[in-house]
């Protein structure tokens, strides 16, 4: 029995009618994938009232909506499978689709500021929450692959149509180097479907499993997968930001409006994560000896090339890029060490993250748009006497990604070496201790000048209220979640047990 | 020493008292953030006072070696996270507990608190926020001293980073910030390194089979994994893991640049808190987490923490001797006599095992005296830095050579000056000379060679006479103001000097609550 049964529970009773009503009219086969149907519909309905009038309401409704679906069709009571077996729903899923209906949420919260009144950013960000869902949801490669794509493409138009003029310029690296991973993930479908004969990724892994039990003779196809592997890791990675192509994530991320950012790091980064880790830990499981490894590594440079670039900025957007690089080579430490405390760890951080990096951005971008410029860290100094809860919400976030204690950021990173000692792999929880270490650097710097310089212009700031309950939600999150953390990783833990059945 | 009707007052507490007294702390600095200006600093005096009776009530009521697991009393635990949906998964917990060793810790935390509180009244600015990190604060030293379960231990160790760095950066002096960055980051690496040891002794104690599966549920419990027997390269392992956790706070040489920053830059009671606690939190770490808990493990490289000790010491005088700024020598003292806490603490290490009783009374000798040193240190150098800084005011600098004729014209604060540094230099009558000459009798018969760490006492007499001479005796000079200190400023060091001078004619208080810990050491560990 989870912590948070008991409210789903109660939602379920509260909903039944609703639920026996879409239980007779919506085909069987669509309704695990409803909550993504929901945000397409929704998204559509914006589009055309955002014509006359301000269409964020109904976004509200259409992911309030999809949440509630969620909590309605429990897939322990009810095949989790939807068109046909492309997609699923399980504990590892329903982690992600939550971490990513809730940045929704946060996202929409925050655009109330900027672009939240046009019908076209809200059918964009709507449509690519749904494609999230699939991506999600996707149990075999050419659904992944469409799924990818219903998420990306609006991703790109939505950097584009950031109010700042280098907007386009960031939007236009996202794009190429977007194509170009995409590219390589079909490169890498197309290899594993002309070996394996297969897109379903547990007919993959039996294929996987005879093969590297015989590899004698069949050498040519193990070497394929392998070389599958390091496209997939490639392509995936370029969404999450991992080396080798991490090099689009500071400027899409500090050119395009706060809100889409947001949603780049909390939500869409988190869909590359479930569908590597679901790739990696269901297809290619029986080959861990082989990825672990390679994941090891990516995680190395990736912790050193977030760090190091993140320590040379001026700009806190672009600090808070490199630093979400960072984070994510933390994460990969528990992919590299591949067992079932690792997992966990990493879906733990992949919710934590999302909360803290969300939070983080919306906040900059909401004083950004106040100050109309870009902030740097002089126009941090002395926050603590213009805005003192600001200052106060912001030092909260910073020291919860340092990884201190009092803020979950402290869990997540310590079940995350932990993970790793348990796989003897001591060195990298070293080595991520130590960036750890490194990336005080620039948190501290942060802290310094919200509390320790004097501010050149001594006028209150005076921040929006709506985006900034978003931010206080999440830091109360982070410092509840600090003193409660088997709310969130006991299903971080149930999500990692379906890879270990 | 237990009295019985502490003992009754103790379990009239409506909570275990351990939890109480973290409690209070945090409820204060809510109360104090809300308050704000001159409320907030009678709040922490209020708060701070009743912190001090609890540990004398604390101390009063409560057996060296108590009847709970590992001769701990008023054992408690809360589970923080369990890693697993099923109830064997492993779980991370804080655990509290006090034996003899912590009462002594807790004690000393406690007195130096509230000594830095009442020192506080040169703090004008933002005062809510000062006493708020300040009362945070003391709940992390505490929680360091209570702590039974290594990830518990390490949230305490961390959180008492925060507030510091807030106290040095924000109401510091010039330079300040970059003094609080670097103290940050030079204790969260050492920690950092620290960890991966409690990680590896949490991986070791779920005893693998011969199939590598493991046998029983790991834990980070520190009384459990006290008789983990560890390969003799991990053990090294781990002893350098401490080194670079515990060695960064004491500090010992190679890990100790950030010191003379951080206190010289801190406000006065910032400095008092980091000299006279933050450091012993090293002190603790070798004596808790290695001589407790894994003795074998320091026991490997006793011989070269012996010789970094007493590196340290001689070239720490030697540092010392040569500044000028008041509070620079000071803060270099404190590295000059915290390395005898590291002296003694090899010293019991390569004597504990030893079959000879000899050999062993001297290792109990010479631990008794690092602990001893800790508490001594501890009153004395907040003494000390009260006073350095009380000189900015009074004498307008802290310049050594600038400063004139303080007799003649502050004979109080003079009076208190003069009594503090022969303290610190150990004349007999005082607390501090005990302290080093049972650490020195005992590490002597261990290691002969350890005699050499005299020659820091003889450059510590030096340097302390001669600036003596230099700012006290020295004949006024008539175009320097140098005014008296008021009665307010005054009154914090001359509390802290009763227990200087009372440990000097009464070691046994001490001693005597941690002998039996020392002892139960020696026989292999209380049960």
């Amino acid at each position: 029995m989870l912590q948070l049964d008991v409210i789903a529970d109660s939602l379920r009773l509260l909903l039944l009618p609703l639920r026996d009503l879409i239980l007779a009219y919506v085909p069987a086969g669509w309704i695990m994938s409803l909550p993504a149907i929901t945000l397409v519909i929704f998204g559509i309905i914006a589009l055309v009232v955002g014509m006359r009038y301000n269409p964020l309401g109904i976004s509200f409704i259409g992911v309030i909506l999809a949440i509630l679906e969620m909590v309605m069709f429990d897939p322990t009571v009810m095949s989790g499978y939807s068109f046909g077996n492309l997609f699923v729903r399980d504990a590892f899923t329903d982690l992600f689709v939550y971490i990513v209906l809730i940045v929704a949420f946060l996202v929409l919260m925050s655009s109330t500021l900027w672009g939240g009144d046009k019908g076209t950013y809200n059918f964009l960000l709507m449509i690519s929450f749904a494609g999230a869902l699939w991506v999600v949801m996707a149990t075999d490669l050419v659904a992944l692959f469409l799924a990818w794509e219903l998420m990306s493409t609006p991703t790109y138009i939505l950097v584009a149509l950031g109010p700042r003029r280098e907007a386009v310029d960031g939007a236009t690296k996202y794009f190429v180097m977007g194509l170009l991973a995409t590219m390589l993930m079909l490169l890498g479908v197309a290899l594993t479907f002309g070996v394996a004969g297969t897109t379903d990724l547990s007919a993959l892994s039996e294929y996987v499993n005879t093969l590297w039990a015989s590899p004698i003779g069949n050498e040519p196809a193990a070497y394929t997968l392998l070389l599958a592997i390091v496209l997939f890791i490639v392509s995936f990675g370029f969404k999450v930001g991992i080396f080798p192509g991490w090099q689009w994530v500071p400027d899409a991320y500090a050119s395009a409006d706060g809100s889409v950012t947001a949603y780049l790091a909390g939500g869409s980064k988190k869909t590359g994560v479930s569908a590597l880790l679901r790739i990696l830990m269901i297809g290619f499981f029986f080959a861990k000896t082989e990825w672990a490894p390679l994941i090891a590594g990516v995680a190395v440079l990736t912790m050193v090339i977030g760090n190091v670039l993140a320590l040379a900025q001026k700009d806190i957007m672009r600090m808070l890029a490199y630093s979400s690089i960072a984070m994510m080579g933390y994460l990969f430490i528990g992919v590299a060490a591949a067992n079932e405390i690792g997992m966990a760890a990493a879906g733990f951080h992949a919710f934590t993250h999302a909360i803290m990096k969300t939070a983080a951005f919306i906040l900059i971008w909401v004083m950004s748009y106040k100050l109309t410029k870009r902030i740097t860290y002089d126009d941090l100094a002395g926050l603590s006497k213009r805005a003192p809860a600001a200052a106060a919400m912001f030092a909260i976030l910073m020291l919860s990604l340092a990884g201190m204690p009092l803020t979950v950021g402290f869990w997540s990173k310590l079940v995350l070496f932990q993970s790793a000692v348990m796989a003897d792999m001591w060195w990298l929880a070293l080595f991520g201790l130590l960036n750890s270490v490194f990336s005080l650097g620039y948190y501290l710097r942060v802290m310094k000048f919200m509390y320790m310089e004097e501010p050149k212009d001594d006028s209150k700031l005076d921040l929006p209220l709506v985006p900034m309950v978003a931010v206080a939600i999440c830091v109360f999150a982070v410092i509840a979640l600090f003193i409660f953390p088997n709310v969130i990783l006991d299903y971080a833990f149930q999500a990692a047990q379906i890879f270990f059945p | 020493m237990q009295l019985d009707f502490a003992t009754n007052l103790i379990s009239m507490l409506p909570m275990n008292i351990l939890v109480l007294m973290l409690l209070i702390p945090l409820v204060g600095a809510l109360v104090a953030f809300i308050l704000g200006g001159k409320g907030s600093r009678a709040i922490t005096l209020i708060i701070t006072t009743l912190e001090m009776g609890l540990a004398i009530l604390l101390i009063l009521g409560t057996p060296s070696l108590g009847s709970d697991p590992g001769g701990m009393s008023h054992t408690i635990s809360h589970m923080l996270a369990r890693l697993g949906t099923d109830s064997s998964a492993p779980v991370f917990e804080i655990i509290l507990g006090v034996d003899g060793l912590s009462l002594v810790m807790i004690l000393l935390t406690n007195l130096v608190v509230w000594i830095a509180a009442i020192s506080s009244n040169h703090i004008k600015e933002s005062k809510g926020f000062y006493y708020c990190l300040f009362l945070v604060l003391q709940t992390g030293l505490l929680g360091v001293f209570m702590s039974l379960d290594l990830i518990g231990f390490f949230i305490w160790w961390e959180l008492v980073l925060i507030p510091m760095f807030f106290i040095i950066g924000r109401w510091g002096e010039e330079g300040s910030r970059h003094a609080a960055v670097k103290f940050f980051i030079y204790t969260h690496l050492g920690s950092a390194v620290m960890l991966v040891g409690f990680f590896y002794l949490y991986f070791q104690s779920s005893m693998f089979n011969t199939h590598g599966i493991a046998t029983a549920i790991p834990t980070f419990n520190m009384i459990a994994l006290r008789n983990l027997g560890l390969d003799p390269w991990v053990q090294i392992g781990f002893a350098l893991a401490i080194f670079m956790g515990a060695g960064v706070k004491l500090p010992v040489f190679p890990l100790h640049n950030w010191l003379p920053w951080a206190h010289v830059k801190a406000p006065t009671p910032g400095s008092v808190i980091l000299a006279g606690i933050l450091l012993k939190m090293g002190g603790y770490a070798f004596i808790r987490l290695g001589l407790w808990m894994v003795p074998d493990a320091i026991a490997r490289l006793a011989i070269p923490f012996a010789i970094i000790a007493i590196f340290t010491c001689i070239y720490a005088a030697f540092t010392a001797m040569a500044q000028t700024d008041m509070k620079r020598l000071v803060a270099w003292t404190s590295i000059n006599h915290m390395s005898w806490v590291l002296l003694g603490v090899a010293a019991y290490a390569a004597g504990s095992g030893s079959t000879n009783p000899a050999i062993q009374a001297a290792a109990s000798l010479a631990l008794q005296g690092s602990i001893f040193m800790m508490f001594s240190h501890g009153t004395i150098i907040s003494v000390m830095f009260i006073v350095a800084g009380q000189l900015k005011y009074n004498a307008g600098t802290r310049e050594i050579p600038d400063i004139k004729g303080l007799m003649a014209k502050a004979p109080k604060l003079s009076a208190v000056l003069i009594l503090a540094s022969l303290a610190a230099f150990g004349l007999p009558g005082f607390s501090g000379f005990i302290a080093e000459a049972l650490i020195i009798f005992g590490s002597i018969v261990v290691f002969n060679w350890s005699a050499v760490i005299g020659f820091g006492i003889f450059i510590t007499v030096g340097y302390m006479l001669w600036m003596l001479n230099r700012i006290v005796f020295s004949d006024p000079d008539p175009e320097k103001e140098v005014s008296e200190a008021s009665w307010n400023d005054l009154i914090a060091p001359i509390l802290m000097l009763i227990p200087v001078i009372l440990l000097g004619i009464w070691p046994d208080l001490i001693l005597d609550i941690v002998k039996p810990v020392v002892d139960a050491m020696l026989a292999g560990g209380a049960p």
